[in-house]
């Protein structure tokens, strides 16, 4: 008999609090929102039955959670914690990007920069809500709408954030459809949600090749921190460019990315055990990574309409809210919007080159947030 | 610590404003650079080929004549009669062809605007897709444009 009720005092049954049945029903949503909506089935699927896996209750010591230094799960957590797996995700988007759009149009690149200021006005928020600098960095990140690079600079800065970070940037990635429209359409009139935008020359075999070379100078000199992310998405790129390492590149772009989505979302949902998630940090994290997404919408848009005051041929103002880097979900949305006032005026292309210096963008600000935080 | 307090404490207008110039500089930067590479690779482009032909003109010591293009000095705007100019084209390379070889036997025959071109024999039908930058050639039919009339 003491036999059983040792047994069923070890159970999750029995060890479970309010806590893990919280956390169990947002990692439930999770898998609803990836399996039934649809929405980011790819990380909310993976994150989701982390959340689940995480959240089973265990007896402590016993080497099974993924902050007990002998577990497996702490074992695969190591990805995240140093980086490896945001890099590896890089290395795979590189080589799935193309940059031809970029390359026809750079001066849509600036609409990259400009999503970008949600970063820094987030870090002042956080600042200014009691977090400490590397905390408030690490929260800032989540405007870039880059998932990988959220959890990279996180793990760099304050690793005991990386759970609600990632849960926050993944989620806000994930409800794009939901966030980004309403802002579009505050900011912007009919009139020039009806902006065509002219078809885009076609770009050379040979650009396409140099441009990695010369992006990952330029901006690997310029924020050396950035290394880690930007040196694998620009090698990335070179090997589908260069035309003769096709079978490393389609390797890059399937199985290595597949694996390190599996890994880091797995394992980030996992992070989010109860008792170490549901902090008032975390509901602080969640409001500000809202408002982080939402300027850095903002602030594309707002930059777009600045823009066209100096140019004779106008831009469609809602390709600054692509300047978030979550590929392709926003420029997708962009080019919805865009179709749902003139069917026939597609901002699709543009919208992937403001979407993939987005991607750059966000990975050179987590590089500068790091360097700024060194001594710290 | 809270408020404007924290901010100022951690020295966080500093890096907001610096944190949004650097990044801001470093786009532009990349952007110019960009914009500048297909200049630069058709100015050493120009430079290879004029060291090419004039090595040709040397060893040939007369230069070689020009063949005539084949193209009306005045070119037509109608697209059927344009189709007819790009029909020995066609019959050059295949029945069904990449768009690429299309596009540069076009260049080298001098015939302007193909892109525009070839969007506009998309819209009529005349070319004809089948996935992957194969496309075929569909004539546009003469007594179409007799019956119109």
């Amino acid at each position: 008999m003491d036999l059983l009720f040792q047994f069923l005092s070890n159970t999750g049954y029995y060890l479970a609090d309010y806590r893990n049945v919280i956390m169990i029903v947002i990692g439930t949503v999770f898998l609803y929102l990836g399996t039934a909506k649809k929405y980011e089935p790819l990380l909310l699927v993976p994150i989701g039955f982390g959340v689940l896996v995480g959240n089973v209750p265990f007896f402590k010591g016993f080497g099974l959670g993924i902050y007990e230094s002998n577990s497996v799960l702490h074992y695969l957590y190591f990805g995240v914690t140093t980086g490896l797996y945001p890099s590896i995700v890089f290395l795979g988007l590189g080589a799935m990007t193309d940059f031809s759009s970029l390359l026809a149009r750079p001066s849509l690149m600036l609409l990259g920069a400009a999503a970008q200021m949600g970063i820094f006005f987030t870090l002042l928020g956080a600042l200014g809500l009691g977090f400490l600098p590397k905390e408030a960095a690490s929260i800032a990140i989540i405007g870039g709408a880059d998932g990988p690079t959220s959890i990279f600079l996180t793990a760099k800065l304050a690793p005991h954030l990386i759970g609600p970070i990632a849960i926050a940037a993944y989620s806000y990635m994930a409800l794009i459809p939901v966030i980004q429209p309403p802002i579009m359409r505050l900011l912007t009139s009919r009139k020039e949600r009806l902006i065509r935008m002219p078809e885009l020359r076609e770009v050379s075999k040979k650009e396409r090749i140099i441009f990695p070379g010369i992006a990952v100078i330029l901006c690997c000199f310029l924020a050396p921190a950035s290394i880690p992310l930007l040196g694998m998405f620009f090698f990335g790129n070179f090997l589908k460019e260069c035309g003769v390492t096709e079978r490393l590149a389609q390797t890059a772009r399937t199985a290595i990315i597949d694996t390190a989505t599996i890994l880091l979302g797995l394992t980030v949902g996992a992070s989010t055990q109860g008792d170490v998630f549901l902090t008032p940090k975390s509901v602080g994290i969640f409001v500000l990574g809202a408002v982080a997404f939402s300027i850095a919408t903002a602030s594309g848009v707002i930059f777009a309409k600045i823009m066209n005051f100096f140019l004779k041929e106008k831009i469609n103002p809602l390709l600054g809210a692509a300047g978030v880097s979550a590929v392709p979900g926003s420029a997708r949305e962009v080019h919805l919007v865009g179709q749902s006032e003139d069917p026939e005026n597609f901002l699709l292309m543009h919208a992937m080159a403001c979407n993939s210096s987005g991607v750059i963008g966000s990975a050179i600000c987590a590089g500068i947030l790091w360097s700024f935080m060194i001594g710290l | 610590m809270y408020g404007f307090h924290a901010i100022s404490t951690h020295n966080g207008w500093a890096m907001a404003i610096a944190g949004a110039l650097i990044v801001f500089s470093g786009l532009v930067v990349l952007s110019t650079a960009i914009s500048q590479i297909h200049r630069i690779l058709l100015f050493f482009e120009n430079k290879y080929a004029g060291f090419r032909n004039n090595n040709k003109i040397q060893e040939n010591d007369e230069p070689e004549e020009q063949p005539e293009s084949a193209l009306p000095t005045i070119f037509p705007t109608e697209l059927d009669e344009i189709a007819l100019l790009y029909s020995p084209l066609i019959e050059e390379i295949g029945d069904t062809f990449y768009l690429s070889d299309l596009y540069k036997i076009a260049k080298e025959n001098h015939f302007p605007h193909p892109h525009i071109t070839f969007t506009a024999f998309r819209d009529a039908k005349i070319l004809i897709p089948y996935g992957d930058g194969v496309f075929s050639w569909e004539p546009p039919k003469e007594n179409t444009v007799n019956e119109n009339e």
